[in-house]
């Protein structure tokens, strides 16, 4: 039979919290709740304490393995392969198909619709590098970055009134199709 | 009495964990914007591109004050390690932004990182660096029925006015 018990609380800071609120309490701040006296006993915690009243086990037998036995839920019957079926084909179980893949009016590779081409972001990437290895040989070391715009030319091309004062990449190739020279 | 359950939700937080710690976080978007500042376009997570993006576009805010503006040299000696780029980001990157109102930076998704995490990466890059264009501005083909319409129909409003 279990009684409640009010105990001293164990915690300190479960205490200092409760010692908190009836600071507050008792500072008006909850006022009409007491008459401004301080009660006999502090803060306190009720714990759901043991049996401390047995009473009636000397007389009762043990009790039987049925009653003291933990129970655990279990399936009663096999589930069919035909509800198995069901659940395992639902259509939130399936994998949803997409529906925004497109083609790459460039390439022609397929691509989504908010994503870059695979294929054409490649293609720049790798030209990017080359452009990149030859800033690195014209900086010559680390920690040179110039104070001036940079443009990029190919073979055979020479710099325009509005590349006035850039520093020049020089790429020994056809200029591609697809980078416009602006 | 309230017991804050203020670690549990996060509503309205706007800011992504990453790293370690806050200062770990910071640290790591610091990396992002000076290898930005330096390259002009790198290729990162998406997270990272979209949480450095905020912070690269006012730091360069901050760099159209002009390099005498205490607190502007004083955020670009934070945020840019390697001390030359502060120079390239006085000198180069704040004429270079200076008609523009803002969104100096554009972030694009790129396909799933090649590695076993399939992570979600963006391209960012700013606006007007020398390097070769991602995205090439498709004007409609002129071969579309509504175009062809269209240009029928400007081609006979022409002819009423001529003749």
């Amino acid at each position: 039979m279990a009684v409640l018990v009010l105990v001293r609380s164990p915690l300190p800071r479960l205490r200092a919290l409760l010692q908190r609120c009836w600071g507050r309490l008792e500072r008006g701040l909850w006022p009409g709740v007491f008459g401004g006296q301080s009660p006999p006993w502090g803060p306190a915690v009720a714990v759901q304490g043991p049996a401390l009243v047995p009473r009636g086990w000397s007389d009762a037998e043990a009790p039987s393995p049925l009653e003291s036995v933990l129970w655990m839920a279990a399936p009663k019957q096999r589930r069919t392969i035909e509800v198995n079926r069901c659940r395992r084909r639902n259509p939130n179980k399936l994998i949803e198909i997409k529906r925004n893949i497109d083609v790459c009016p460039e390439c022609g590779n397929l691509k989504q619709k908010h994503v870059l081409c695979g294929y054409c972001y490649a293609k720049v990437k790798e030209e990017t590098r080359l452009i990149r290895m030859e800033i690195y040989k014209k900086e010559g070391g680390p920690f040179n970055t110039p104070t001036v715009e940079t443009v990029v030319l190919y073979e055979g091309e020479k710099p325009t009134e509005k590349d006035e004062g850039k520093r020049i990449i020089e790429r020994a190739r056809k200029r591609p199709s697809w980078f416009v020279q602006n | 009495m309230r017991l804050s359950v203020v670690a549990a939700i996060s509503h309205g937080r706007v800011y992504r964990r990453f790293g370690l710690s806050p200062r770990s976080r910071l640290d790591l978007l610091r990396n992002l914007v000076t290898a930005l500042v330096r390259h002009e376009r790198i290729e990162t997570p998406w997270a990272r591109a979209d949480e450095m993006r905020g912070y690269a576009e006012r730091l360069i805010d901050y760099a159209k004050r002009g390099d005498k503006d205490e607190r502007a040299m004083r955020m670009a000696d934070f945020w840019l390690t390697e001390k030359d780029l502060v120079h390239k980001l006085f000198k180069v990157l704040a004429p270079r932004f200076q008609p523009h109102p803002g969104s100096y930076t554009r972030l694009l998704q790129i396909p799933n990182r090649d590695g076993l995490d399939r992570a979600k990466m963006a391209v960012i890059e700013l606006k007007g660096n020398p390097l070769p264009p991602l995205v090439r501005p498709r004007r409609d083909s002129d071969k579309t029925l509504l175009n062809q319409l269209l240009k029928g129909y400007r081609q006979d409003a022409q002819r009423a006015a001529a003749a």
